[in-house]
């Protein structure tokens, strides 16, 4: 069991945002979390890289168990638990320098990589990875920006491969991209599945239907209904899933 | 009724084009101007002799603006020496390093400091900066300074020019958007890196547009720099020595000489230097700025 959430407590401005969730998130599996908008399922994604620490007025009760190590509270060192925890979030968000130089920026702010070289490779490999090496080989020195913006999407998957994360959190990942892109990104995660944990909030059913081993189904905060993909789409329990899925509300 | 609103609409428009050219207008207008009343002074004097001619005795006719503007960019140059590493860093710490109760505290501090009319800060420099250097600091150096020197005036207009510029600053890094700093913390970066490596590097042009901002402020600064520069006409060769910045040498002048036309004249033509001194700068980082923003696009 890779991630483990046991009765957390989020609150933002004393205002409560999630509610006593309980999940336990596989290795190597896709699991979409989803859920109308303003569920907290950003939230929760925020929660596992602890990125939402940077919000104001957070407060954090109970457990997150990554690999078996609480990430709640101030033990963890939080730029460890960052680096094996990759990010993709919904609108590419490229550094301002290189395509190199973006693939590179993990690798060297944790030093991974000694000589020059094995660093030019891991950039190269990371990006053949993303489907884009071929795209943009000859001009990896240009800046970044220059990009389409499903290319940059693809380019900062490939940056956060570059850290050798094991898990890849992504937040509509594919919800700013065109359709074709979009395409391109969700076989992408599809493909890495082998390799990473990979938590997926999106807010296309169609998108959860077609690549997610595991469903998360939040609503107001709670966890209404998880499990494998194939149950909760197939014979929902709950009421609020059933209409989630029939449409009844998004 | 569609007209109508269309009309006023159009109206808006042509009255504030309007104004915007009267704006830009006084500026051209003020130039032409200095430069109609330094002309006497020019007649007869090669511009060069008196950019770089260090004799000033006005009731032999003879101007030499060197000292003066060598005043004039010691004392600025020292004022940003001071205050680019302060502000810089407040700036960075408050944008990203502080809660937000510290910035409810900080911010409204800044703006009093902003708001101080400069007489303060001269009679703050007069009465506290002044006799320091004077007793602790010039001792160490030479037999006596009366404490009147480009220190002082550097010392009181950085410390003048830090609200400006930590104001500045701020505007410039909260510019960077939320989601750039958190793609360099999701890779493992700490705050200090992803200030250096994504914050600085996104905003490398606004610094210096806004350091260039802080200069012309510098230079133009008149009331506390006349009252704690000692106003000595000389070309200073340390920090230790009195020197004679050109908003002084126009404030303390102007208005008492009138009845020596050329004299007159002169001052004129130092108003013009300040106005082309700052006019280039300006110019060299707009330059500066245009060649950064190409390069990252």
């Amino acid at each position: 069991m890779a991630i483990e959430v046991q009765n957390l407590n989020v609150h933002i401005k004393g205002i409560h945002i999630l509610k006593n969730l309980n999940l336990t998130i596989p290795e190597k599996q896709i699991t979409c979390v989803i859920g109308p908008s303003g569920c907290g399922k950003s939230t929760l994604l925020r929660t596992l890289n602890r990125l939402i620490d940077s919000t104001e007025g957070v407060r954090l009760e109970g457990k997150v168990l990554v690999d078996g190590t609480d990430i709640i509270g101030s033990g963890p060192e939080i730029t460890e638990l960052r680096r094996k925890i990759g990010l993709v979030s919904q609108r590419p968000c490229p550094l301002p320098m290189s395509i190199f130089d973006n693939v590179a920026y993990g690798c060297r702010i944790n030093k991974m990589y000694k000589r020059h070289r094995d660093l030019e490779n891991a950039v190269q490999e990371n990006l053949r990875a993303v489907g884009l090496w071929d795209e943009v080989r000859g001009r990896v020195r240009t800046p970044a920006a220059r990009l389409s913006i499903g290319q940059q999407q693809r380019l900062c998957l490939a940056r956060s491969l570059a850290v050798e994360p094991q898990y890849i959190l992504a937040d509509e990942a594919t919800s700013a991209l065109d359709p074709i892109s979009s395409k391109t990104v969700e076989d992408l995660f599809v493909s890495l599945k082998k390799d990473y944990t990979i938590i997926m909030v999106t807010h296309t059913l169609r998108q959860a239907l077609r690549i997610a081993d595991n469903v998360v189904f939040m609503y107001l905060g709670e966890v209404i209904e998880a499990g494998p993909a194939q149950e909760v789409f197939n014979s929902p329990q709950q009421e609020l899933t059933q209409k989630y899925l029939s449409g009844v509300f998004s | 009724m569609v007209k109508n609103r269309i009309v006023k609409d159009r109206l808006a428009q042509g009255v504030m084009f309007s104004l915007t050219i009267v704006a830009i207008l006084f500026v051209v207008v003020m130039a032409i101007g200095l430069y109609l009343k330094s002309s006497p002074v020019l007649e007869g004097r090669s511009l060069f002799s008196l950019l770089t001619s260090s004799v000033w005795k006005p009731m032999k006719g003879e101007f030499g603006f060197l000292p003066f503007i060598v005043g004039t960019l010691w004392v600025t140059f020292l004022a940003i020496l001071i205050s680019f590493p302060i502000s810089f860093l407040t700036a960075i710490y408050l944008t990203e390093y502080a809660r937000p109760v510290v910035r409810k505290f900080v911010f409204p501090a800044l703006d009093i400091l902003a708001a101080l009319p400069s007489v303060i800060y001269g009679v703050w420099g007069m009465l506290v900066i002044v006799p320091w250097i004077s007793n602790h600091v010039a001792p160490h150096f030479m037999e006596f300074s009366s404490g009147y020197t480009v220190l002082a005036a550097g010392i009181v207009l950085g410390v003048m020019v830090i609200p400006l510029l930590v104001s500045l600053f701020i505007e410039v890094f909260t510019s960077v958007p939320a989601e750039l700093r958190e793609a360099s913390l999701a890779l493992g970066a700490t705050r200090w890196q992803t200030t250096k490596k994504v914050v600085l590097r996104k905003t490398l042009a606004g610094v210096l547009a806004a350091v260039v901002l802080a200069i012309s402020r510098a230079m133009g600064e008149t009331i506390a720099v006349l009252m704690v520069c000692g106003c000595v006409i000389g070309i200073p060769t340390n920090i230790l020595e009195s020197c004679y910045p050109i908003p002084a040498l126009i404030a303390n002048n102007y208005g008492e000489m009138l009845s020596m036309p050329l004299y007159e004249s002169a001052l004129m033509f130092a108003a013009l230097i300040l106005f082309a001194v700052v006019l280039i700068f300006n110019l060299l980082s707009r330059i500066i700025l245009y060649r950064i923003e190409s390069r990252e696009e």
